[in-house]
């Protein structure tokens, strides 16, 4: 107790059944979009990891490695390569396209979703069209830029850091700074070490990309912990050594009330959270170096995981150029790429293709990863 | 004509084929067959195919890009993975290949295959026994071949 912050608590407004319309998007580019994994809740089992995409050997000679193949790598990253250049962004250089944030803010506050229903390998010849669907979009109000997560240290209290990072928030909210956080049902998050550090908590106004820095003397004393438990989260992955939550407030009234979490700090009644989970490990220099491992929307009270898609900021690019590949269908490199494989989650088709594909293979063009469902996804249609 | 109805991949592929050229590999297409491929690749330095010019046949068939390409060496070549009809042993060629490979990646992939035999697959025995009993001597016969058989003479 002690922690004045989670007094504000009670001021927020809860919404259950209630979500703002979107403005409609800005038919510009978005670097990337995440995907989003509806989970249950917590999460059983984290889900493999991203294939590396940065092999640069563009050859395959027998026999080949396993997947990912070097030789559609070669060929995928290249386009990569091209379309980035082509945006002429002037934070090109110091990030990956993978992981751009300096995107459009309406598209960085979107992602696509799917229901929730997981489907399995299909086995045998693969079924023509069963699994081609179209991608929901989920607007996300508050968006922590990962890659830009800092721990600094707190010049007023040596001993002790801060954390920092560049936000987006549609609406008014919170952050909230959680050391050793353990996921519980319904995306709450609770401190597993209580006496060793209490969630902080800090409202915030909206606005795009603005930089947070926790307040002075609001920080941690990291010496208090292993560093081998800093750098990793728990074997079942529901805790994280660093768990950040940001929240909206959503601008509606509602008279709601959650009375049974209003004494918990990080109790989650609001409808729309994004938590990021990360590890901290000691850098050459002897600081510390946040790694983000995941980040979760919590939306109407589903619970997402959100997933980048591979090849999507090349296609989302304004316009469609004949001669760009980064744009086209590894088919037919003709038509514009709008159709994501999953799980891989490899954007490299037109649906077309997709289609044409599925009757005769079930391998992903890219990654040859058996392919579970496909997802049709319109980037400049607009929101529903 | 075959040529009449020729899919939009096939056209660009040999656009850019024509216009951007990958090092060390031309490739052009006849003018009566436009699904048929003139090769061109040179040896890799340091390999002991150096120096050679090696002649190969692209097919395109009516599957493509659903189906490989068809390739074979036309330059006789001293090579564990390939047979003396120029007949390639290459994964991607086969249970492999991919749509979103290329005729330019294949035949990328082909001279990397010159860079680095592999004779634990072999598709002609007696070189691939050659080369895994005696790696020198075999390489030296490799070399011998470029220079009689790939010169560009």
């Amino acid at each position: 107790m002690g922690i004045s912050w989670s007094n504000r608590r009670r001021n927020n407004h809860h919404h259950h059944h209630y979500i703002a319309a979107p403005p409609p998007p800005p038919p510009l580019p978005p670097y990337h979009e995440p995907i989003l994994y509806p989970t249950t809740n917590p999460p059983p089992q984290a889900f493999h990891p991203p294939p590396p995409l940065h092999s640069h050997n563009p050859y395959s000679a027998p026999p080949p490695p396993p997947p990912p193949p070097p030789v559609n790598y070669y060929n995928y990253q290249s386009h990569h390569g091209y379309s980035s250049c082509n945006y002429g962004n002037p934070m090109m250089g110091r990030f990956n396209y993978q992981y751009q944030y300096q995107q459009p803010p309406y598209y960085n506050n979107q992602a696509h979703g799917w229901p929730s229903t997981a489907r399995a390998a299909p086995v045998g010849p693969p079924p023509p069209y069963v699994d081609h669907q179209s991608a929901k979009k989920v607007r996300n109000d508050v968006n922590v830029h990962k890659d830009t997560l800092r721990i600094e240290v707190d010049e007023q209290n040596p001993d002790l850091v801060l954390v920092s990072f560049v936000f987006d928030a549609m609406f008014d909210g919170s952050i909230t700074i959680l050391y050793f956080g353990k996921e519980e049902p319904d995306c709450r998050f609770v401190p597993l070490f209580p006496e060793a550090s209490m969630p902080v908590r800090i409202p915030f106004t909206k606005g795009l990309g603005q930089k947070f820095r926790q307040p002075s003397g609001t920080g941690i004393d990291l010496g208090f912990f292993m560093l081998d438990d800093l750098s990793k989260p728990s074997p079942g992955e529901d805790v994280f050594p660093l768990v950040i939550s940001a929240e909206t407030c959503l601008p509606s009234p509602s008279i709601e009330e959650h009375d049974e979490h209003l004494g918990d700090p990080v109790s989650n009644t609001s409808s729309h959270m994004q938590i990021t989970q990360a590890v901290l490990e000691k850098n050459n220099a002897d600081l510390f170096q946040v790694k983000v491992i995941k980040q979760i929307l919590w939306v109407e009270g589903v619970r997402y995981e959100l997933r980048e898609i591979y090849g999507i900021a090349s296609s989302a690019a304004e316009g469609f150029d004949d001669s760009d590949p980064g744009k086209e269908c590894v088919i037919c490199m003709t038509e514009p790429k709008d159709t994501a494989v999953l799980p891989c989650r490899h954007m490299c088709m037109c649906s077309e293709c997709a289609k044409a594909l599925r009757l005769q293979s079930n391998k992903c063009p890219i990654c040859r990863q058996p392919i579970q469902e496909l997802i049709e996804i319109k980037l400049n249609s607009g929101d529903q | 004509m075959a040529n009449s109805n020729l899919p939009r991949r096939i056209i660009k592929e040999t656009q850019r084929l024509l216009s951007e050229p990958a090092p060390g590999i031309s490739a052009s297409p006849s003018e009566d067959n436009m699904r048929y491929f003139n090769v061109m690749i040179l040896g890799p330095t340091q390999s002991p195919y150096e120096g050679g010019v090696f002649k190969l046949e692209l097919f395109l068939p009516e599957e493509y890009p659903m189906a490989a390409p068809k390739v074979r060496f036309l330059t006789k070549i001293y090579h564990p993975n390939i047979d003396k009809l120029g007949r390639i042993c290459l994964d991607i060629l086969k249970d492999k290949w991919s749509p979103a490979l290329q005729i330019r990646t294949v035949l990328l992939s082909i001279q990397a295959l010159l860079s680095a035999p592999n004779p634990d697959d072999p598709l002609s025995e007696n070189i691939a026994k050659h080369w895994k009993t005696n790696e020198a001597e075999a390489v030296e016969t490799a070399k011998e071949w470029t220079r009689l058989y790939a010169s560009g003479a």
